[in-house]
């Protein structure tokens, strides 16, 4: 049985800069793989690698059991991918855009209205992309991703700019494309989305990969637990911040509870940012 | 190439929400009626004239063999007239039964020649002069004078209409099959519809037909209009076709390579400006014949207009014009090179600017 992806000792440089330096990594089918990291990372360039549009130096990628570059167009008849830019064709309406990818992947005829509903389209299908908010773009570009039903969804930045509700309606649409089994390859900025939704995340720091693992070990192996209480002392306000990992952790929290004009009590974990930094050395939006 | 059909099928059938697209189509056309409108004549067709033969008149026999006048045979009378009355013939012509024998016995039998009210004055001119030469020669009489023709300016002189037909159809060519491919890809870079089209199993090479075969189909059809409406289709309609899809071909692919190398719209209207003097300074050479014509060949366009214009206008053949066509399928390679060479540039330069 083959892993989704398997990717060995990736390598890719633009002239004389390496943006990608000996890549590996595995996804299985129906994971989410957060890949996080800063701009110039490295990042894109994998994905581009992954999706065939860049050919590796060096490195071995497989995807389905078909290797890159020999079997790219098999690949990409399998794979589904969401951009961050908003590529859709502005001229045509929803459902047009749809068809017209639809008859790329050698697909005729098909009923796009279970995919329309699903997203919140449906009532705006036949309307020109034109006329789409940034959300309903970003909704059908997802939409476009899966026409295939591919069984590798790459998405760059899904939830980029949206409201709370489109991106509600995104991350819904990408559990449930994982529950179906695809294997998902989800590119962020935002550490609490790739918490959430993430079974793996991978942190991608000059070209490496940094550390990969689930959010819960990740912030276990290289996270502090905390509890911040807050309470009124005389005429100002008091915070006392108690590492849970420390020695009579316990005590310290009862004593601090234990007083006259408690405000607020917080149990705090170590973010995946805070676990960024602390490995890298460097923030995510550098 | 299925994918390469859905890219061409999808440009075109978009096309009509495109101004570009309409520009491109609509343009060859409206400047058609502008020249013809100033310079010639679009919508003076040849006189035409209709006989009633009631006899068997040489008469009619010999407006038959007429050349520049379309001569119908009509079965009555009644119907002559109505069709005159109807704009649909400019004249009629009655001969009755007998009419021959009685002009030649030296009678004055009695020609019916109906004119239309509608008709143009040149047209009537020319028919009824043309009646009563055919009349005079029927009865073996020669003319009363003898009239001198004199031509004077350059005899092989065309008119200026004619000399604009490589200039309307090097801009119907050129704005079909370079600029409108060129400026769809273009597009496609600008709002990055080319990345998502190229993640599917569409490989840039059928992106490139794709695009290549809607310049090839859009130039065609506005060629073939913009001949058509000019009169400079020729005699030849196959050869006319194949020399057409020659300039469509090349003019496809220097739109291919416009459409890679310009970053952006703004680079791609700059080098159609300053490159479209390239494609279009043979024109010159048909408006003014004097001018040295080997400048005119230095350019690949020359020689798909010289064998157009060749065959549409001078009513040439292959004899006349295979060694420009060659020319041209020798340039057409050479471009062929030139898209496989800049399409490997350009695959990376898309995939990294995605």
């Amino acid at each position: 049985m083959h892993a989704a992806i398997e990717v060995k000792d990736l390598e890719f440089s633009y002239g004389d800069i390496k943006a990608v330096d000996g890549v590996s990594v595995e996804v299985a089918k129906g994971e989410i793989l957060g890949f996080l990291g800063p701009n110039g990372a490295g990042k894109s360039t994998t994905i581009k690698m992954l999706t065939g549009q860049l050919r590796p130096d060096a490195g071995s990628i497989s995807v389905l059991g078909m290797t890159m570059p020999e079997q790219t167009v098999d690949i990409q008849a399998r794979i589904g991918v969401c951009f961050e830019e908003k590529n859709v064709y502005e001229n045509m309406s929803g459902r047009e855009n749809l068809d017209f990818f639809a008859r790329l992947y050698g697909i005729k005829h098909k009923d796009f209205d279970p995919f329309l509903r699903n997203v919140g389209l449906i009532d705006r299908a036949d309307d020109r992309v034109s006329t789409y908010s940034k959300g309903m773009r970003q909704r059908l570009m997802m939409t476009r991703a899966m026409i295939n039903d591919p069984e590798i969804l790459f998405l760059d930045e899904p939830t980029d700019g949206l409201d709370p509700v489109s991106a509600r309606a995104v991350r819904a649409v990408i559990k449930s494309e994982a529950e179906r089994g695809a294997a998902v390859i989800l590119t962020t900025h935002d550490m609490n989305e790739a918490d959430q939704l993430s079974d793996r995340v991978a942190f991608i720091n000059e070209g490496r990969i940094a550390a990969l693992d689930t959010p819960e070990n990740l912030k276990l192996k290289h996270g502090q637990r905390s509890v911040r209480i807050r309470s009124r002392s005389g005429g100002g306000v008091e915070e006392q911040v108690i590492a849970l990992d420390d020695a009579g952790a316990g005590d310290q929290i009862r004593r601090a509870v234990d007083v006259e004009g408690l405000m607020t009590i917080h149990t705090e974990e170590a973010t995946l940012e805070n676990i960024f930094i602390e490995l890298t050395g460097r923030g995510l939006d550098a | 190439m299925t994918r390469a059909w859905t890219v061409m099928t999808k440009d075109l059938r978009m096309g009509p929400r495109s101004p570009l697209f309409l520009f491109a189509i609509i343009l060859p056309v409206a400047l058609t009626f502008l020249v013809v409108g100033v310079f010639g004549s679009l919508f003076a067709p040849s006189p035409r004239l209709g006989i009633v033969d009631q006899g068997d008149s040489a008469i009619a026999a010999g407006a038959s063999e007429l050349e520049g006048i379309e001569v119908t045979t009509v079965s009555s009378v009644a119907t002559l007239r109505e069709m005159v009355e109807e704009n649909d013939l400019d004249a009629g012509l009655v001969l009755s039964e007998g009419f021959d024998a009685a002009l030649t016995s030296g009678q004055r039998p009695v020609l019916s020649f109906y004119i239309g009210g509608e008709s143009h004055a040149s047209n009537r001119i020319i028919l009824e002069v043309t009646a009563l030469d055919l009349v005079r020669a029927a009865t073996g009489a020669e003319a009363p004078v003898n009239v001198d023709v004199l031509t004077l300016g350059d005899e092989e002189a065309l008119s200026i209409a004619t000399q604009m037909v490589p200039l309307l159809m090097i801009y119907a060519v050129s704005i079909a099959g370079a600029f409108v491919p060129a400026a769809s890809m273009v597009e496609e870079k600008e709002n990055g519809a080319i990345h998502s089209v190229l993640v599917t199993p569409t490989t840039m090479r059928e992106y490139l037909a794709g695009k290549s075969a809607l310049g090839v189909v859009l130039a065609m059809a506005t060629a073939v209009v913009t001949l058509l409406l000019n009169q400079a289709f020729g005699t030849s309609p196959l050869l006319m076709l194949a020399i057409l899809l020659t300039a469509a071909v090349m003019m496809a692919e220097l739109g291919l390579m416009a459409g890679m190398y310009s970053q952006d719209s703004n680079m791609l209207f700059a080098l159609m400006k300053g490159g479209g003097i390239l494609l279009f300074y043979p024109v010159v050479f048909y408006i003014w014949p004097n001018l040295p014509q080997w400048i005119a060949k230095i350019a690949p366009t020359y020689w798909f207009l010289e064998p157009a214009f060749e065959v549409g206008v001078r009513n040439g053949g292959l004899a006349d014009v295979w060694v420009s066509m060659l020319i041209a399928v020798a340039w057409i390679g050479v471009f062929a090179l030139g898209v496989r060479a800049m399409s490997r540039r350009f695959e990376q330069r898309v995939a990294i600017n995605a």
